[in-house]
Formats: C-alpha cells, structure tokens, sequence
C-alpha cells in the first residue's frame, strides 16, 4: 500500500514544481519589443510576398515561402518551407523581427507557436478585396511603409476605378469560374473571386450557396446559362494542354451558351488566385474575356 | 468440530426459472475427500462454483469455516480455497512454472516480485504433479493432460485448506489418473486439506473417496409425482452407500453390472449393444 | 523460452533501455531540417543578449519536439501493453475501444463549433480530443458492463459499435464542414508533433509518467488476468478492481497522448508486440520497456518523418506504419516458434 502513497506524493511534487517554474520568468520570449522598423522581415504567404515587394520592402524580406513566385526577384530569397506546411526551423533561422501571416487555420496554429516563443507576427486577414487594402495597410505601419501603403492602395484603387467606368451601365455577364473540373467545383458568391468578376463586369452565374467553393452537378450548370466559362490555369505553362481538355469536357454541355459560343477561357492561375497588388491587372484580364470588344486600351 | 464448507439451502438457477441446483443442503468435514458425480448438466461444475464464491446463490448461504463466504476478501479467500477448472490454452506465452508461480501472487512483497520461498513452493508442486521437466515449456506447447497437471500445480502452490477440482483427469491417461488421485489423497492426510472433486470416473473415486455427493437429474414429466415437496435430488454419504448400482441406474439412466474389488466395489456401465448387456441387469 | 524474471534483471534492462532512450533523443534533436551545431548551441545564450538561432532551434523547437515524441509514444505503448493484456488479445491496441472516433468527434466538434478560446494556451481542440476519448471509453466500458459484466466480447462489440457510430457522425460533420475547418481538422488527427510549451509538457509528462508508474504496480495482477480472467478471481486477484483501474488509467494518458498530439497509430499495437517477443509476457517488465521502447520508436519516426521530405513534414502515423509493419513482419517470422495463438 505505501507504495500508491509514495507515487501520489510523487505526482504532487512534481505539480507543484512545475507550476514554480512555470512562474519563474526565464520561460519569457527574447523579443518583447517590437521595434518600429523591423529589418528583417519573413513572408508566410505568395500575396504577402508581393505586397512587401510592392511596398518597396524587397532588402528587408528575409524568408518567403516556396510558392512566393512573384515579382521574380522574390525566387531567390531563402526559403521557409510552403504556405502549407512552414518550416519553422527554417523562420528561425532567418532571426526576423517580423513575421507575417495569414488568417487561415494552418496558419494561425504556426502564428500561435511564433507568438509562444516570443517572436513578432502580424496576421493578417485576406480573404476579401476589402481585407487585401486593410492588409497593405497594416503591413505598411507595422514596417514602418505607411507612406508607401498608402500610395499603392491608392493607385490600385484608380486603376480599378477606370476599369470599372467602361462597363458601367453594362449588362452584367454571367461567369462560370470553375476551380475544379473533376469533380466539378466552382467559386461561389462568398469568394473575393466574385468580387472580382463583378468588379469586371460580370455576375456569377451559380446562385448562393452554402459554401463558399461548393461542388456543383451538371444540372445546376445547365440551368445557371452561363455565357462565359473561366478556368483559372492549375500549372504555369500548361495553358494550352488546360485548353484542349476543358474544351474536351465542356463539349457534352452543348446547349450552355457559353459551350455553344466556344467562350472558355483558361487564365493565369496566380494572377487571379491570390489577392495581392495585381488585383487591377488580375480584374483586367477577367474584363477581357467578358467583353472581348473592349480589349486592347 | 466446524465443517470445512457447508452449502446450506442453495438454490441457483442461470436463469433464475429454472434452477439448476434446489435446496442443497451438504456439510464437507474438514480433511475429507469428497467426490461430487451425476450426469451431464446436473449441476456439478454450479456447485463447484458456488463453493468457490464465483457465483452467488439465489438463495440459501455458503459457509466456509463456519463464515459467510460473502464475507471473505479476495485474497483472503485465495489463501483458504484453491480451484482448478477446465484446462485452456492461454493467450500469451508464459512458461509452465511462471504459470504456477502465479499462484503465489497474493504473497508477494511490495514491488511484486516473489521470494524465494515462493518459488520454493512452486517448484514443489510442480514435481508433485510430476510436471518439472516442462517448467521453462511454454504452457501453450503441452498436451492438454500436461497442461491439466501444471493447473492442479498451480493449485497446490495456493497452498490452500480447502481444494476444489473440477474433473481434474478428464484428460489424464490411466497413469497420470492414478497419479494425481495418489497426490490428492496423501495431501488430504499430511495437511489435513479438505478435497472436494468433481469426477465422471466412479470407480476411482470409490478407491479414493471417503464420501460422496451424487446428483440425480431433475424430474422429468412421465415420472410418477414425489411424496414429499422437495424430493432430494441428491445423495451424501459414504462411497460405498452413495455409489450403490441402483443409485448409479437411477442417477445415470444406464444399466450397470458391478461387482467387489476388495473394500469397495466396481460398477460397469452397459448399455443395450454391450458385448454383456445380459448382465447389466435392466430389461431390453 | 524467457526465464522468469528476477529485479535484477528487471533494473538492468530498465536502465539500459532509459540510457539508449536519453542517447536517441539527443541524436535526434540535433537532426533537422535546419543544421545545428550542438557547440553554436550551447555558447549561443549571452546573458542578456538575444541567442543565436542553434539554441533558439535547438531549444524552442527540437528539445520539446522530442520531449513531447517521448511521452506521446510512452504513453501509447504502455496503453497498448494494458488493453492487450486486459483484453487477452495480442491485436488489441489503446484505439481499439473508441479512443480514436471519439477523440476524432471532440477534434471536429471543436473546430465546427468554431471555439476560439485556449486553455493555457492551447487550442480547444486538444481540450475536445482528450474530453472526447475520456467520454468514448467511459460509454464503452458502461455499454461493457451492461451487456456481459466485463466480458472480454462485450466490451470489444461495444467498442465497435461506438467506434462506428462516432465514425459516422463524423463523416457527417465532415461533409458540411467548410474547406478550411476541414483541412485542420483531419491533419490534426493524422498525428502532428508541434513542440509546446514547457509546462504542458511538464503537465502532460507528469500525468504520462505517474499513469506508467501505477499501471507497473499492477503488474503480477496482469500477469494472473491475461493467462485467465476466471482463475485469476480464485487466485486471489481481484478482477474487476484491477481491470476497471488499469482501463481507467490506459484510457487517461491514452487521452493525454491523443490530446497532446493527434491519432499516432501503431505505436501501441507493436511495440508492446515486438518486446513481448523479445523479453517475454511478464508484465513487470514488459510495461516499462514497452514505454521506453515505444518512446524511441517515436521519437526516431518523429525525426524520419520531419526529414524525408523537409521541409514539408509526413504526418507521424505514416512513418509509424511504414517503419513498424516490416519490422514486426521481421520479428514475427524470426520468433515464431516462441508464439503460441489460441486453437
């Protein structure tokens, strides 16, 4: 019997001594300031990674993730793992003094481990068009680019503005954009792509859902008649190889407008996958395939 | 002098409807050596089990030592009663004398680890029940009767006042029979151990046993009504009265020839093909 | 065949076996996807100045990293070597009783559910697993009691039958789930090593820790109850208090280890295997071996599974069963002779 009593004195000790230890201060992080001007800065997300290029923040960007392809400069700096799976060994290596995440799930699980160890994160949320300004925004003042922020939202915003008088008074086209074809998944009404197909003069064709990127039958695209299909293109360089097998798919909806009038366009996938500062451009060429007319100003 | 067990009015029914074991009734004198027998499903290994406190009567109270056996802790009842039941073959690999180590469980100091006089013990019974030479063996690699011995081992290393056996030669070859019913008996006269088996073999027992328990199958529905209530379904009493050819017909259906040996009898069941069913003494 | 096992012999394995397991957590936290020089290390902490990066690694993630693989894979073996023996099945393992549906429910309830809020720190779906593998195996167990009164087979359907229910009810929060809580909520469950913080880690050690010690003290009685439940009464063992406090406590740091880190398979179903094999059913030896050799085995397929495709991660259990199902092939066939399954 004394034995059980041993072992319980045993667990008691070694809770209470460790409840003392954990109020011991040395457990505290390194960092506890954040220093107004963060010189090295790690990137978590291919968006964020334009954006601090954009910024003019370029000698500052210490880490980006693997997939951080543009503005191509960015190819070249160190890299800290994938937007899916970071390597935070490899952040810390990096020493950065700024950290910028992403609001998404995965990250914040890598945003609350950085936290715990006393580093510097800014997590920010872009998943609107709204929520990509907010962004630049804060990333601005958290580097210490206000200025430079605020002249790139601005701009962005004119370009987007002249954009937007061209096709103002126009019919809304109704768009399909297929994120998946097998099995068939679209973007939704809840996704910053809808705001950048009504942005560029067009309405998406599947009505609201449930989710946001919800998997859809061939009925619903049949009665949704949309004019114009548009698949954002999975791999840099396989355009044309997309266009000959979505053309392929698309034949058996014969009686869908946008199959009779052969009006299936395959973009560039990062262009309109990612909210960043390409967001003009990305509306742009969307404007192209929905008024094929109005190209070339 | 107190009885080593006593059964007193137990009823006990699987299925409380019908009960298996009515009002028995039976008082085991210490150091005796008692054989329990009857036909098929009447009750014997249920009464075993009830002696042994894994399973609790309907009614009716078990005394052993003159106690409730209700009362007795676990490991206190381990150290008054050893059981041996059907042998099986057991999931993992343990030797034959850690099997019968085992027993000792109760005995062990405060880490869980056995000293030395209780591997002395062990070893003990092994070579009583003539097993030693399978003691690193693992217990799945022997025959079922030598695995039926190492179990009666494990028992006698309990070291127990009371043993109850469960048709312990069930698999056991004339020999080895001979063997464990020796064993059994000259534990009962050096320590005084009282031996209560169940046995299907009624001609060792009656060389063994100094009493016996039969059990007479239930009535059935043809039988002529009883003259009293509760008609005794069983019979205790000497080997010789209670192992009389007309208890045995009545108890087994089957007829029988018997004859003397020397202080006790043998009995032969014949059935209606039997080369001398003549002899069997019921008609055809 | 083993010989029966004396406390000496039991110390020395004992003792070895921790030693190897110090050796291998040491090599293995200085494998990484990054390099650390164990020498930058150990000068790289200037009172007051800020560390180099091979002691911040080294320190904040490696270190805790294999810590929390030591006491995840302790735990998971211990609980298999208890629910083999107290099941008398050799293909028991600690899930076997609806740990993993329910702990799987708790994981997907929290995220759906959309909480927010930690407890020291942690996210709520470590606190949801552990709540939901405790209530699984309670369910289970009362479901036991009712249908057999402890019988082996009445708690092996129970727990098939909540298994499957709790497995369907997940696949139907799954199917309405949205894309993000999804994609976390399976990749927590395939078994994810994250390094925490020191007190969780001292928290959910000591509980690791302390369950091991009792479940050893149980010893001789699991050796009497996995040769035969019904003799082992007679014996002197008292049967159900003993299974009721070994399942309560196997199922406790069962819980632990899921909460801390996901479903890790495997680890409890051969390790206890392949030291039974080696040393022998004898209980007391087994369990502290058995933890220890299941804490290596975890932190080595830790490791394995941070390195082969860094600095992308494998999820643990992939590299537990691709490590632990040839090895086991390996030993089974060399031993065979040794093991004997019921006709």
């Amino acid at each position: 019997m004394s034995k059980w009593w041993l072992l319980s004195a045993a667990i008691m000790l070694w809770m209470a001594s460790g409840y003392a230890m954990v109020r011991s201060p040395a457990d505290a992080g390194p960092r506890a300031v954040r220093p107004q001007a963060p010189a090295r800065i790690v990137s978590m997300a291919p968006n964020l990674t334009e954006i601090l290029f954009a910024l003019g923040l370029e000698s500052n960007v210490v880490g980006v993730t693997q997939d951080s392809d543009y503005p191509p400069a960015a190819r070249n700096k160190p890299s800290v793992g994938t937007f899916w799976q970071p390597s935070i060994e490899a952040i810390i290596a990096t020493r950065p003094d700024l950290v910028v995440t992403e609001a998404f799930e995965q990250q914040r699980d890598l945003a609350r481990r950085l936290q715990r160890m006393g580093y510097n994160n800014l997590m920010v949320e872009v998943e609107t068009i709204a929520g990509l300004f907010d962004a630049i925004l804060a990333i601005g003042a958290a580097a210490g680019a206000n200025r430079q922020a605020e002249t790139l939202c601005a701009n962005m915003r004119t370009e987007i503005d002249q954009l937007h008088a061209t096709i103002v008074g126009a019919r809304p086209v109704k768009v399909l954009w297929v994120v998946q074809r097998e099995p068939l998944r679209v973007a939704g009404r809840g996704t910053f792509v809808n705001e950048m197909i009504e942005l560029a003069g067009g309405g998406n064709a599947i009505g609201p859902t449930l989710h946001i990127y919800p998997a859809v039958g061939a009925e619903q695209v049949i009665a949704a008649r949309p004019e114009v299909i548009i698949e954002p293109a999975m791999l840099p360089g396989t355009m044309d190889r997309q266009r000959q097998q979505a053309l392929s798919y698309w034949n058996r909806f014969s009686n869908v407008p946008a199959v009779g009038t052969g009006r299936i366009y395959i973009i560039d996938g990062d262009l309109v996958s990612r909210l960043s500062p390409r967001l003009p451009t990305a509306i742009k060429t969307i404007a192209q395939c929905l008024r094929p007319d109005l190209s070339g100003e | 002098m107190t009885a080593a067990i006593q059964v007193n009015q137990v009823s006990f029914g699987y299925d409380p409807q019908r009960p298996v074991l009515n009002h028995i009734d039976i008082s085991v004198r210490p150091g005796a050596f008692l054989a329990v027998a009857g036909p098929n499903g009447v009750g014997k290994s249920t009464l075993v089990q009830i002696m042994a406190g894994m399973l609790r009567p309907q009614s009716g109270v078990v005394l052993l030592e003159g106690r409730d056996l209700r009362t007795y802790g676990v490991a206190e009842l381990a150290r008054r009663i050893a059981v041996v039941r059907q042998e099986f073959v057991p999931a993992f690999g343990f030797s034959v004398f850690e099997t019968v180590l085992m027993a000792r469980t109760p005995y062990y100091g405060q880490w869980g680890f056995e000293g030395k006089e209780d591997r002395d013990r062990a070893a003990k019974a092994l070579e009583l029940t003539d097993t030693a030479r399978f003691a690193s063996r693992p217990l799945g690699s022997l025959s079922a009767g030598e695995r039926q011995r190492v179990f009666i081992a494990r028992a006698l290393a309990q070291e127990t006042p009371l043993l109850l056996l469960d048709e312990p030669t069930s698999f056991l070859d004339l020999k080895h029979q001979v063997a464990v019913y020796d064993l059994l008996k000259s534990i009962g006269q050096d320590t005084n151990a009282t031996i209560v088996a169940v046995t299907h073999d009624i001609n060792l027992a009656s060389q063994y046993c100094d009493e016996a328990l039969l059990l007479y199958p239930p009535r059935q529905s043809g039988d002529s009504p009883p003259a009293s209530p509760f008609p005794p379904l069983y019979r205790i009493g000497p080997t010789a009265e209670v192992f009389a050819p007309p208890e045995i017909q009545r108890a087994f259906d089957v007829g029988v020839f018997s004859g003397a040996v020397g202080r006790e009898r043998f009995i032969i069941p014949l059935g209606a093909m039997a080369k001398d069913a003549n002899l069997s003494g019921r008609s055809t | 065949m083993h010989p029966p096992l004396t406390p000496r012999t039991l110390l020395f394995r004992t003792s070895l076996a921790a030693a190897l397991l110090m050796a291998t957590m040491l090599a293995c936290a200085l494998i990484g996807p990054q390099d650390v020089s164990l020498k930058a290390a150990l000068s790289g902490h200037p009172a007051g100045g800020t560390p180099s990066p091979d002691y911040e690694i080294l320190v904040r993630v490696r270190i805790p990293r294999v810590l929390l693989a030591a006491m995840v894979g302790a735990a998971l073996a211990s609980a298999g070597v208890i629910f083999q023996a107290l099941l008398r099945n050799p293909l028991a393992d600690p899930y076997i009783l609806g740990v993993s549906s329910g702990a799987g429910l708790g994981a997907m309830l929290a995220v759906i559910g959309g909480l927010s809020w930690t407890l020291w720190g942690r996210s709520p779906i470590a606190v949801f697993a552990f709540a939901g593998a405790l209530t699984t195996v309670w369910l289970v167990w009362g479901i036991g009691r009712i249908t057999g009164k402890y019988q082996v087979t009445g708690l092996l359907l129970a727990g098939v039958v909540v298994n499957a229910f709790f497995s369907a009810m997940i696949m139907f929060l799954v199917s309405i789930a949205k894309g993000q809580q999804l994609y976390a909520t399976i990749f927590w469950l395939m078994g994810n090593m994250t390094e925490e913080d020191f007190f969780v880690l001292w928290v959910g050690g000591g509980c690791i820790l302390a369950g091991i010690v009792a479940l050893f003290f149980l010893g001789p009685q699991l050796n009497v109850i996995s040769v035969g439940y019904q003799d082992a009464r007679s014996i002197g063992v008292p049967v159900e208090r003993i299974e009721l406090a070994a399942f309560a406590i196997s199922a406790f740091i069962t819980a632990v280890a899921v909460s801390l880190s996901g479903l890790i398979g495997f680890v409890g179903l051969i390790v206890p295997h392949a030291v039974r094999l080696l040393f022998g059913p004898d209980h007391r030896q087994l369990l502290p071996l058995s933890a220890l050799a299941g804490a290596m085995f975890l932190v080595v397929a830790d490791t394995v599974a941070r390195m082969v495709v860094a600095p992308a991660q494998l999820p643990v259990g992939v590299v537990t069963a691709m490590i632990g199902g040839p090895f086991f092939l390996f030993l089974l066939i060399r031993h065979s002779k040794k093991v004997y399954w019921p006709t």
